[in-house]
């Protein structure tokens, strides 16, 4: 192709510029309607902008809402998640990839065809396992069914396939456990997999909403996006309110992801995952 | 006892080694699946296996009784209107989604990857790829406002244009329009970004030798661009059908499936007969007929993908 700016190129760049600034409308939106004051609501008038910047909205989140107990929720429950998801992901792909037992094909089938099944077939099940083990309305109700994922243990056990055996070996020779092989050896060669994964396990974690909407129902458990609904429900005419309170939480959410965009996006090229 | 550890070439020097060394292995395998193989079991082989048990039962877990229906609950499924309705509601809602998606996506990625200018080429994959990464509640309660009656944005842009406001919600010829639209902002950042990947694995050299032809741009996307794509649009047709079938938080947000019925997709109405109604033997039924039409459409579509491929 001519390396030269053609009328083509321009036309579709001009697009892409009109498209894109309807993507960030919602955006600008969710901004100006935070900065609504109480009166501009009342007295619906509301224009695109708001007749007087106030942060009315803002204060009332701070005042009314338990928001550090959500943030702390969301947070808690999704590092403990990534963690712990990355670990037996790895242990488990290990184990698939570079060792033998009987059963080990049909168990890593097993384990692979859960990848298939919705939520929704396994969410009534899972709440009653939940509540016979008394943790309805827990934290620990979000994060014990989400500390495997079978998605994770077959990315693991990819990737492990790939190191070779004789760096494994060589290893074995200087004396090392397994544990400390899988630590040392096998997780720093899988990073950029590990790193990817945890990504989206934590963002997923983050934004779950459909089993803490099944198990969690008191205010100050609850996490970030089921707790943003309930407010909702309680500040329903305000809407400036529960706008300021969006604005807060998609905030570091945009800061996280600027920072981490590349391995955001290198990650979804990977692994195909959401 | 050998044949397990072929694949170990020091142990075959000295036996003592040897069965220490496969001892220690032996036991790191147990302490490591173990956990995890239990995990996996209460949390997703036991619920699949009780989720197809359950529907054979009327279960309400208040009274927590469970009178054996045998299939009853199937029979009364096709007999229940407002099941064949979300049904049918499911159907219209991801045929419409996916397909405007995956076009949109694709137009969008190509003429993303033609720019040829970096900054701006990243700055574009980031505005569409942002509204990826909220949770979906919070988009939907941002797209509420934005869609409310008497001060929402839309019906604004349509005061600006002297147009009659709409009921983006609660006019049954809307709503469920209303949502695919709010699905799709939320939602296209995947699949761009997806396509751009795929668009850049073509070799250059592909275009050129076209190019020389003379082929208009029309015929290189139709004839080069596409059949190359084929593997990246099987997979994203794919994933893309199957997420959306289980989209639920907008839905239960915006339209708690009315009106009407006209927004009652199948997730929603699993989870309101569940948890609101108290019918867990009915909607795990239903549940079933839903991982039935899910792996079917599946696999309908790895099929059809795969002639695409040989011919």
């Amino acid at each position: 192709m001519p390396r030269k700016f053609s009328l083509w190129e321009g036309f579709t760049i001009a697009v892409l510029a009109v498209i894109a600034c309807v993507m960030l409308l919602p955006y600008v939106w969710m901004v100006l309607s935070s900065l609504k004051s109480n009166m501009d609501i009342v007295s619906g008038s509301g224009g695109f902008f708001p007749s007087k910047p106030s942060l009315d909205g803002y204060r009332t989140v701070f005042s009314e809402a338990p928001f550090v107990t959500w943030l702390l929720n969301s947070l808690v429950t999704s590092v403990i998640i990534t963690v712990v998801t990355l670990f037996t992901s790895a242990l488990a792909g290990y184990v698939f990839a570079k060792h033998q037992f009987k059963g080990k094909k049909l168990l890593f089938i097993l384990i692979l065809a859960t990848m298939m099944i919705p939520f929704q077939v396994i969410m009534i099940p899972t709440y009653l396992i939940t509540a016979e083990l008394g943790l309805v309305n827990h934290l620990l109700a979000i994060i014990l069914p989400n500390l495997v994922s079978s998605y994770g243990v077959f990315l693991a056990k990819q990737f492990i396939e790939e190191i070779p055996q004789e760096l494994l070996e060589a290893a074995r020779m200087d004396g090392s456990g397994e544990f400390r092989l899988m630590l040392r050896i096998v997780m720093p060669l899988i990073l950029p997999m590990l790193s990817a994964l945890g990504i989206f396990t934590f963002m997923n974690s983050w934004n779950n909403y459909l089993w803490p909407l099944i198990v969690l129902n008191d205010e100050s458990k609850m996490t970030v996006p089921l707790a943003l609904v309930y407010f909702n429900g309680t500040h329903q005419v305000n809407y400036n309110v529960v706008m300021s309170a969006a604005v807060l939480i998609t905030i570091p959410v945009i800061i996280m992801f600027l920072i981490f965009q590349k391995q955001f996006i290198k990650g979804l090229a990977m692994t195909g995952m959401k | 006892m050998s044949t397990a550890i072929s694949t170990n070439k020091a142990d075959k020097v000295n036996p003592a080694v040897k069965s220490t060394a496969y001892r220690a292995k032996r036991r790191f395998i147990i302490i490591s699946l173990v956990p995890i193989l239990l995990l996996f079991g209460v949390f997703a082989f036991l619920p699949i296996a009780w989720s197809l048990g359950l529907s054979a039962f009327k279960y309400d877990p208040l009274s927590s009784n469970a009178i054996y229906v045998g299939a009853e609950n199937y029979i009364r499924m096709f007999q229940d209107s407002i099941f064949l309705k979300s049904l049918w509601v499911t159907f219209k809602f991801v045929f419409i989604a996916v397909l405007i998606n995956i076009v949109i996506t694709l137009l969008i990625a190509s003429a993303i990857q033609r720019v040829r200018i970096p900054w701006l080429k990243n700055g574009f994959r980031t505005v569409f790829f942002l509204p990826t990464i909220a949770p979906l509640a919070g988009t939907a309660i941002v797209w509420n406002t934005m869609f409310n009656y008497n001060d929402g944005l839309f019906n604004m842009i349509l005061a600006k244009l002297n147009m009659a406001p709409i009921q983006w919600l609660s006019d049954p010829h809307y709503a469920l329009y209303s949502i695919i639209m709010m699905t799709l902002w939320a939602d296209i950042g995947y699949n761009i970004v997806l396509f751009i990947a795929g668009l850049d694995s073509i070799p250059d050299m592909y275009y050129e030798a076209a190019t020389l032809e003379g082929a208009g741009r029309w015929h290189v996307f139709l004839h080069i661009t596409l059949p190359l794509l084929r593997r990246t649009l099987l997979f994203v047709s794919i994933t893309t059908v199957v997420s959306y079938f289980q989209a639920f938080p907008q839905f239960q947000i915006m339209t708690k499936g009315g009106p009407f019925n006209e927004t009652r997709v199948l997730s929603l109405q699993i989870y309101e007969q569940a948890f609101s109604s108290s019918n867990m033997g009915y909607a795990s039924a239903m549940a079933t007929v839903f991982l039935m039409i899910i792996l079917l459409v599946t696999l309908l579509q790895l099929r059809w993908g795969r002639t695409q491929w040989e011919h």
